[in-house]
């Protein structure tokens, strides 16, 4: 009986946290449809905010910064992770203690710290040799920076799961180390590396702070301009913005349910 | 589908389209020398192995865990790189060669199949790798997936086989490079005592039907016995004794190669008069025991007879304890202040009970001596 | 021993060729992090020990002023100011990293008494929100919590905010948001410690006439603590150095640490002062991380925090 009446209980709480969860989240999307500017009444629905969206050369730009930003550093911070991670992996019976130190470092600074430090980094060595300018390309090293260290850890972790003997395997098996590489190695850790890159991508589209202390004034991303538009005076517009950015994640979540899915079958 | 590798079928599907699924090379032997290997600072693997196994022959390297069989099996494949000594594979030193320049193959104890390939692709790893082209390389898996008898699993994905199934597939991944030389690396361990016999005798008729050099690791003694054309036994990274099976069970080299072979009975023998050897057993007489320092009895030698009957190489004991196992017996006899192990035949007529007193007896051409 | 004589040459070419391989394979990302990182931080912390130039930017000579302003001491006597958005960041990690437990414990409880197959679903129900970006969401409860909205007015009539205030800015919709946006990071962890939970304790010590209060705090309690310890770090590290939130819905008077800090860098700027802020919260980091890991060894639960 007593049991039947807590998980009674527990099913209202979940429901309860999952409304709190969701609600800040409905009420943008529902007020990107609003007629009226108002961002307390719902007065009736149309497309308007969306029209006016396609015209802003300001958003457009922003979201191409947020593209460029996340595809080139996921890229650059997939090659150089995926190094350490078989490095970490190769090389795990040795004392590494400094590389996971180093390793961790990206992951637990707190980003405020992390952002002002390669600020105020950029402007003195920009300051000193010219070099570093404040724009995407500080943009891009400060998010590989923090990209490095998940995608070494991912990398890592699906080597360590694999049997140590195919490595040998392989090389029993006439593999030169290049042919090892391209048909064992890449081939076994695609998984790893997809999810990677996708980890990677979405922390870079997720990243405000770090973005906005190492952004220059033609390089604002999505985040950066939303933020601004708040600061000024909230304005409908940024409803539809983030309704855009929210639809993106919910297919993003529906393709990793698929992808679980299709896993445990 | 069973488990087992029907040679008998495959070769009479042979006859039948014409077929040879044998390679055409030729076997090679493997020469050994001074190979020593140390991990760390002070674990030495192999402390100088000498050895030298012949074209065609089925060799094991058996010994307990740790003792180097590993070792010199992974410096044969080239996964290893000795510190020092030679190897040389068909007349040709190999001892710096990489391991993906050897055409040596290996079964590896977890079978180490790929799980990004279809077992088709498994098959054709090592020939792709070798730039074999694609028609010649159908072929040639072809080949061998109905010479080791597997049936569809070719189509299977790795991750739908059984532990037997993937041990046929890690087989015919080896065999399908016409290797020189095929490493075993314990490959029956981790299947159960059914399907592990029966893989066994197939295991052997595979490396008699092709006359390939199998280089065979194990722990187990009873497998060794069974496969081997010659068994090599190490310890501590030392080779103890090189020889057949019968010649490593009956005239062991020293006393670890003894006891690991089976029960052994040793005694120190105190003092000898022509063939007759004092122990604290008591007198007995041998025949061609050789001049070693302890008396080896096995316990399967003996004979118990009931009651006190004294003569020639006979020990009054009385049963200490007694194991019935089925299709025999084993017994811990106790004679004066020693003991004794004897294993009895079950053949209907009365086992001795514990307590009885038993008359021990021995054929002086059982007896053997050995140095420690 | 015969080993005596043997040339090393085997050996120590393998040992060369292991650690240019080493080199190879770690040496491009640990510069990385070490030129983009740890040389940015260092120098960082070098600017906490200057002083102020005219235009924010640290000079010579070395001293410890902006510490003392942190702690109140100003050109203009002692003031409070910054010891009291101090305390507050304090508190707000304290009161938000308490909450999130009392609300995750059960949820993670919740979600794995359920069956296997929802799951899944259910765990990425409560990530999905945290994917969003950080300041879509912060935006989406100032809609929620400004004035006119159904919740302010639900606070108005209950007589616990003045008419027209809306609930934002304030202190309580700072705790509000670091609730929302830490909760999963709470979540996860003891989903996993609830998952590979022991049963047959639980059953042990009913067995043994343990009433369900004593048998949670026995027999299951401690099996979660791991995780729970897990989510706190999670949680608190980066709660205490959180920017967005106190700055979308703080108002002025909702500032933590993180603002401060940030203020120092932009317009009016003193980054003296500034990265002596990011060191109080470096050290808070590496302690809140030398203490978990401590207690997590001592409960033997030796399992390392990955994120």
């Amino acid at each position: 009986m007593r049991k039947r009446t807590l998980k009674r209980g527990l099913t209202g709480f979940w429901w309860f946290t999952l409304a709190f969860l969701y609600l800040p989240l409905a009420v943008v999307v529902l007020f990107s449809f609003n007629a009226s500017n108002s961002a307390a009444s719902f007065t009736g629905f149309s497309w308007r905010w969306y029209h006016q969206l396609m015209g802003n050369e300001q958003i457009l730009s922003a979201f191409a910064n947020s593209m460029v930003l996340a595809i080139v550093s996921s890229v650059i911070a997939l090659g150089i992770g995926c190094l350490i991670g078989y490095g970490m992996y190769r090389h795990r019976h040795r004392k590494l203690g400094w590389l996971i130190v180093l390793i961790y470092l990206p992951i637990v600074l707190p980003d405020i710290v992390f952002g002002i430090s390669e600020m105020a980094f950029f402007v003195q060595v920009h300051r000193l040799t010219g070099l570093f300018q404040p724009g995407l390309g500080t943009m891009i090293i400060a998010h590989v920076t923090f990209q490095i260290p998940f995608v070494a850890l991912i990398v890592y972790s699906r080597f360590v799961g694999l049997d140590p003997t195919l490595f040998e395997a392989a090389k029993d098996l006439y593999a030169t180390p290049a042919k090892r590489v391209i048909h064992f190695m890449l081939p076994t850790i695609k998984p790893a590396l997809i999810s990677a890159f996708f980890l990677s991508f979405t922390l870079s589209v997720d990243d405000f702070v770090i973005s906005f202390f190492t952004a220059g004034p033609e390089s604002a991303t999505l985040p950066i301009y939303i933020w601004g538009a708040i600061k000024k005076g909230v304005s409908p517009e940024i409803n539809a913005i983030a309704t855009l950015m929210i639809g993106a994640v919910a297919i993003a979540a529906i393709i990793s349910l698929m992808f679980s899915r299709r896993r445990q079958a | 589908m069973t488990d087992t590798l029907t040679l008998d079928s495959a070769e009479a599907s042979r006859a039948a389209d014409g077929a040879t699924a044998e390679p055409a090379r030729e076997a090679s032997s493997i020469e050994m020398q001074g190979l020593h290997k140390r991990f760390g600072r002070d674990t030495v693997a192999l402390a100088g192995v000498d050895l030298t196994i012949e074209a065609g022959e089925f060799f094991t390297l058996l010994g307990p865990s740790g003792c180097g069989k590993t070792t010199l099996l992974r410096i044969l494949a080239g996964l290893e790189e000795a510190d020092d000594g030679r190897l040389s594979i068909g007349g040709r030193d190999v001892t710096e060669v990489p391991p993906h320049k050897r055409s040596v193959n290996t079964v590896f104890q977890s079978y180490a199949l790929f799980p990004h390939l279809s077992v088709r692709e498994n098959l054709a790893f090592g020939l792709k790798m070798l730039g074999i082209a694609p028609r010649e390389r159908e072929a040639r898996v072809a080949r061998i997936a109905e010479f080791i008898q597997l049936g569809d699993l070719v189509d299977r994905r790795v991750d739908q086989l059984s532990g037997g199934q993937r041990q046929r597939i890690a087989l015919a991944r080896a065999l399908v490079n016409e290797p020189d030389v095929l490493l075993l690396d314990e490959p029956l361990s981790a299947l159960d005592a059914g399907l592990r016999s029966q893989l066994q005798v197939e295991l052997l008729r595979v490396q008699k039907r092709l006359g390939m050099t199998f280089v065979f690791v194990t722990h187990d003694q009873d497998e060794a016995m069974v496969m081997s054309d010659r068994i090599a036994v190490l310890n501590g990274g030392v080779i103890q004794q090189v020889g057949p099976p019968r010649e490593v069970y009956e005239h062991p080299a020293n006393a670890f190669v003894a006891r690991f072979m089976g029960h052994a009975n040793l005694y120190p023998v105190s003092a000898r008069d022509g063939d007759r050897l004092t122990t604290p057993l008591g007198v007995l007489s041998a025949e061609g025991a050789g001049q070693g320092e302890l008396l080896l009895i096995r316990p399967e030698t003996l004979d118990l007879l009931p009651g006190d009957q004294p003569g020639e190489n006979r020990l009054p004991a009385t049963v200490g304890e007694r194991l019935y196992r089925g299709s025999h017996a084993e017994y811990r006899l106790e004679v004066g202040e020693s003991t004794l192990q004897a294993t009895v035949n079950n053949r209907g007529r009365r086992l001795p009970e514990v307590g009885d007193r038993v008359t021990v007896t021995v054929a002086p051409e059982d007896l053997v001596t050995l140095s420690e | 021993m015969s080993y005596a004589g043997v040339t090393p040459s085997a050996r120590s070419r393998a040992m060369v060729r292991e650690s240019r391989h080493l080199l190879f394979t770690v040496a491009p990302g640990a510069t990385w992090i070490v030129i983009f990182l740890v040389l940015p931080s260092a120098y960082l912390m070098g600017v906490a020990f200057m002083t102020n130039g005219p235009y924010g930017l640290p000079e010579m000579p070395l001293s410890l002023a902006s510490f003392e302003r942190l702690a109140g001491f100003g050109f203009l006597g002692w003031s409070p100011g910054n010891l009291y958005t101090l305390l507050r960041s304090l508190w707000q990690t304290l009161v938000s990293t308490g909450l999130v437990v009392l609300v995750a414990y059960p949820i993670a409880y919740y979600i794995s008494t359920c069956r296997e197959k929802w799951r899944p679903i259910m765990l990425l129900l409560v990530v999905v929100p945290s994917w969003t970006n950080q300041v879509i969401r912060t935006f989406g409860w100032m809609n929620l919590l400004a004035p006119g909205t159904p919740l302010s007015g639900l606070a108005e009539g209950l007589g616990l905010i003045p008419p027209n205030m809306g609930l934002y800015p304030s202190n309580f919709a700072v705790t509000l948001g670091l609730v929302y946006n830490f909760l999963p990071f709470m979540v996860l962890p003891l989903y996993a410690a609830f998952e590979k939970l022991d049963t047959a304790q639980v059953e042990a010590a009913q067995d043994l006439y343990a009433s369900p209060v004593r048998a949670f705090w026995h027999a299951v309690f401690p099996q979660t603590l791991p995780g729970l310890l897990a989510g706190i770090v999670l949680v608190a590290i980066p709660a205490f150095g959180m920017y967005v939130i106190p700055e979308l819905l703080g108002g002025g008077k909702g500032m933590m640490l993180g603002n401060l800090v940030a203020n120092q860098f932009s317009g009016g700027a003193n980054w003296p002062l500034g990265a002596a802020g990011a060191i109080l919260m470096l050290i808070a980091t590496f302690v809140g991380l030398f203490a978990m890991r401590r207690i997590g060894k001592r409960l033997g639960g030796g399992e390392e925090v990955v994120i």
